[in-house]
């Protein structure tokens, strides 16, 4: 490989990064830092921790929590990793010039490389520092440190090759202008299942008093051959001091690690063509030249603008196979979870355990559905400013819109919740209201998230939204969402005092007691619309002085 | 055609307009007029503020200072009564990818409250075999040729009749059919009432069209007239439009700059 491209190449790539990151302005820079700070601290320090925990005082499942933590980190980076590697290595007008230029595919590959494990690398310090707490916690010999970098390293390396010839064998079997969106859709689907299943174990080897790893220990068993495990066999080998295990494990690894590379590159250089064919082009469209449609002559009537809102969202969102695909790991969950809480070992006994469920479910369906609402609309937006209608008006359409179909879903959910647990009718009563409340604060606050930070030029409803509007957004569905609550279990324990039944331990069961905590009740449901509300005006006052111009996507 | 106007003699009134971002000033005290009826060209080098200028007047930007009226309504400070008599098409339309065209028009059509019925439905059939889009019926929008989305989007303006055009290039990617067409359609809209505001490169176009051009250059309206007044700003009696664009927004000629680029390195 010619090192003077690569170097040309990455040098490019590292100057957009910056441009990038410095374009973001002082505040927004500040923001990030401390997020980053937070993150690196509650994440990679609870990592650090669970790991030393895990090593020290679980000596003998050592070899299945670090095959067990390489494997999953693997898939989870697999699945958050994907859209990175398809931009870096598939899209981008950027690689247009790289290919029109002298320059080898191989070339092209290997300086990208580094960019596409961007996002996979992120995700493996989660990795890095529960192997280094591991490590630490059993004592490891001091080789094992730079073992585990070098180790986590190679799986990033290895991840991202087996993301690029996924990409290009899906480029190969199915229609091109589909590849891209059932390639995510496989990876989704791949990773939701994963992590359901990793939960809804981790979920039963917790809930004894003592931890029983055994159920933990079986799944891990099942794919311990996998390679993705095996430099978890060889850091374990280092712990126990058996270094002729460690070396071959290591050996395994890395000329795995080769395999892998070399077939990657050698895919990339037969589907670089196609792939910047499919996705340098055009969005994907569904329907490419159809049979005609029939012209029906619409109905007279007065026109409304919130109708063609409606039913150009309804056209739209049917179409748009990659906005689909997406939906469905989303879906997944709601539907796994409720699985795993309806089977019979889990039967659910307590109310609350039903209002929990329902609250979730509701506030991952709006998040969903809510948030990218407006962001959605993309360059069709400028046509809504242009319109003679008030922003107020678009955020309205949209909230209407997206509340069906989360009312729906949940309401379907908390009715089997409560049947299944066999509720009276006022439970029923009582679960219909709060779906419906927690429905209609939950899209608002997600539309107004949407709304607050829309990214109009973002192709991935993932990332429609911006840090600003995210922030906003988790703080409201988390005000909201706990003062909604609070405000229900006022209520209840009021009427429960009220009529002389003890349910808070200390606290006396009086009418006066009960009539004091609805009052309270009332004070946090003022509260949880109070944050609403501001949502929705700042929402307003955002998307009113929004202006700029929005790139093609 | 969009409500009746208001008292004001024009269609369009750019006052002192002002458009800045940090420390640069895109637009910078943009003034003109175009009259009720009139196509007005808008001429101006690449980042002379042409479409910062045309984004101002139609809402999409909010300017740092100054009034953009259209029908003697001020965008900003009375939005529904001016966008309904407005419509703006960029150089690259705002359309939506996922809808086909006849769908595409049905929204817009809702958009601006025009009533359902047989003569809508006439209307944008019309427009659709107008623009020789009819036989894309049941194709998506985002399948179509550059070319095919301009024409879409300029009938999405042309269904609901409004009263002011403001076009940023809409010759742009057309084929000559088909640009032909437009300069015929605007000059018909005029002789019918619509005023047009045409910003465009192409200045056979703008001369053939427009009894007035405005000429902006680095954020500053230079020249505004009619061919006449602007060849007696220029002092030159016999001149294009090219040539006077060139001589008003001077720079060193081209000519000069070629044998600088092409003398040999010392």
């Amino acid at each position: 490989m010619s090192s003077s491209t690569a170097q040309i190449i990455l040098s490019a790539e590292l100057l957009a990064w910056r441009h990038r990151l410095l374009n973001r302005g002082p505040g927004r820079l500040v923001l990030l830092g401390i997020a980053l700070l937070a993150a690196a601290v509650f994440i990679g320090g609870g990592a650090f921790t669970i790991g030393a925990a895990a090593g020290h005082f679980l000596p003998t499942t050592r070899d299945t929590i670090l095959t067990g933590g390489f494997t999953s980190l693997s898939v989870l980076m697999l699945v958050i990793g994907f859209p990175t590697v398809i931009a870096t290595f598939f899209v981008g007008r950027e690689l247009l010039q790289l290919v029109l230029a002298p320059v080898r595919p191989i070339d092209i590959f290997a300086a990208r490389l580094l960019v596409a494990m961007s996002a996979n690398l992120l995700i493996s310090s989660i990795l890095l520092m529960s192997t280094l707490g591991v490590g630490v916690g059993s004592g490891a010999p001091l080789a094992y440190f730079p073992l585990a970098v070098v180790l986590i390293f190679v799986q990033v390396l290895v991840v991202t090759a087996l993301q690029a010839i996924l990409m290009s064998v899906v480029l190969r079997w199915v229609p091109a202008r589909l590849a891209r969106d059932v390639a995510a859709a496989v990876a989704g689907l791949a990773g939701a299942g994963f992590y359901l299943a990793w939960n809804i174990n981790l979920r039963q080897s917790f809930t004894a008093r003592h931890p029983d790893l055994s159920s933990f220990s079986s799944l891990v068993g099942k794919v311990e051959w996998l390679p993705s495990a095996w430099p978890g066999h060889a850091l374990s080998a280092v712990i126990a001091g058996n270094n002729t295990e460690a070396a071959t494990w290591v050996a395994f690894s890395l000329v795995f690690g080769v395999l892998v590379l070399a077939v990657a590159e050698i895919l990339y250089q037969r589907t670089l063509l196609t792939g910047l064919g499919v996705f340098g082009g055009p969005p994907p469209i569904w329907r490419r030249g159809v049979a005609k449609q029939a012209i029906t002559v619409a109905r007279a009537g007065a026109a409304s603008p919130f109708r063609a809102i409606a039913l150009k969202d309804w056209l739209s969102y049917r179409r748009d196979i990659r906005r689909l695909s997406r939906m469905l790991p989303a879906l997944l969950f709601p539907v796994g979870y409720a699985f795993a809480f309806l089977r019979p070992s889990q039967s659910i006994t307590s109310f609350w355990t039903e209002v929990f469920l329902v609250g979730f479910i509701s506030m991952f369906m709006s998040t969903a559905l809510a948030t990218p609402s407006i962001p959605s609309e993309r360059r069709g937006f400028q046509l809504l400013r242009m319109a003679p209608m008030t922003m107020a008006q678009v955020i309205r359409a949209k909230v209407m819109l997206t509340l069906p179909p989360v009312l729906v879903l949940t309401l379907g959910f908390s009715i089997v919740v409560a049947t299944v647990s066999k509720s009276g009718i006022a439970q029923y009563l009582e679960l219909a209201v709060l779906v419906v409340w927690l429905g209609i604060g939950f899209v608002s606050v997600g539309v107004s998230a949407g709304a607050i930070d829309p990214r109009f030029d973002a192709s991935d409803d993932r990332r429609a939204v911006g840090l600003v509007g995210t922030l906003a957004g988790l703080g409201g569905t988390l005000g909201f969402g706990l003062l909604s609550v609070g405000s229900l279990a006022l209520l209840v324990f009021g009427y429960a005092a009220s009529q002389g039944i003890h349910q808070l331990g200390p606290i006396p069961a009086t009418p006066a007691i009960g009539a004091l905590m609805w009052v309270g009740a009332l004070v946090l449901l003022v509260g949880a619309a109070g944050i609403v509300i501001t949502l929705l005006w700042f929402a307003n006052a955002r998307l009113r002085s929004w202006e700029g111009a929005i790139a093609t996507v | 055609m969009t409500p009746p106007t208001s008292s004001s003699p024009f269609a369009v009134e750019a006052q002192g307009l002002v458009k800045s971002y940090g420390i640069v000033k895109a637009v910078d005290g943009v003034s003109f007029q175009v009259r009720r009826g009139e196509i007005m060209g808008f001429l101006g080098a690449n980042g002379a503020g042409k479409t910062t200028t045309m984004r101002m007047l139609c809402g999409l930007l909010t300017p740092t200072s100054g009034r953009a009226l259209i029908d003697g309504f001020d965008i900003h400070a009375q939005p529904l009564e001016a966008k309904a008599r407005l419509g703006y098409l960029d150089e690259e339309p705002f359309v939506h990818p996922h809808l086909t065209g006849r769908e595409f028009l049905n929204y817009i059509a809702d958009l601006y409250r025009m009533p359902r019925g047989p003569e809508r439905q006439q209307r944008m059939e019309r427009l659709l075999g107008l623009f020789e889009l009819a036989d894309r019926n049941g194709e998506l929008i985002g399948a179509y040729s550059h070319g095919m989305k301009q024409k879409i989007g300029l009938a999405s303006l042309l269904i609901r009749q409004p009263s002011v055009l403001l076009l940023d290039e809409p010759t742009n990617g057309l084929d000559p059919r088909s640009a032909r067409l437009v300069k015929d359609l605007l000059e018909e809209l005029a002789e019918l009432g619509t005023t047009v505001l045409l910003s465009t490169h192409i200045l056979e176009v703008a001369q053939a069209l427009c009894k007035r051009v405005a000429i902006i250059d680095r954020g500053h309206v230079v020249a505004t007239g009619t061919m006449e007044e602007l060849r007696a700003q220029a002092g030159s009696e016999q001149a294009s439009l090219e040539e006077l664009f060139l001589k008003l927004t001077a720079g060193p000629e081209s000519r000069e700059l070629i044998e600088r680029l092409l003398a040999p390195t010392p």
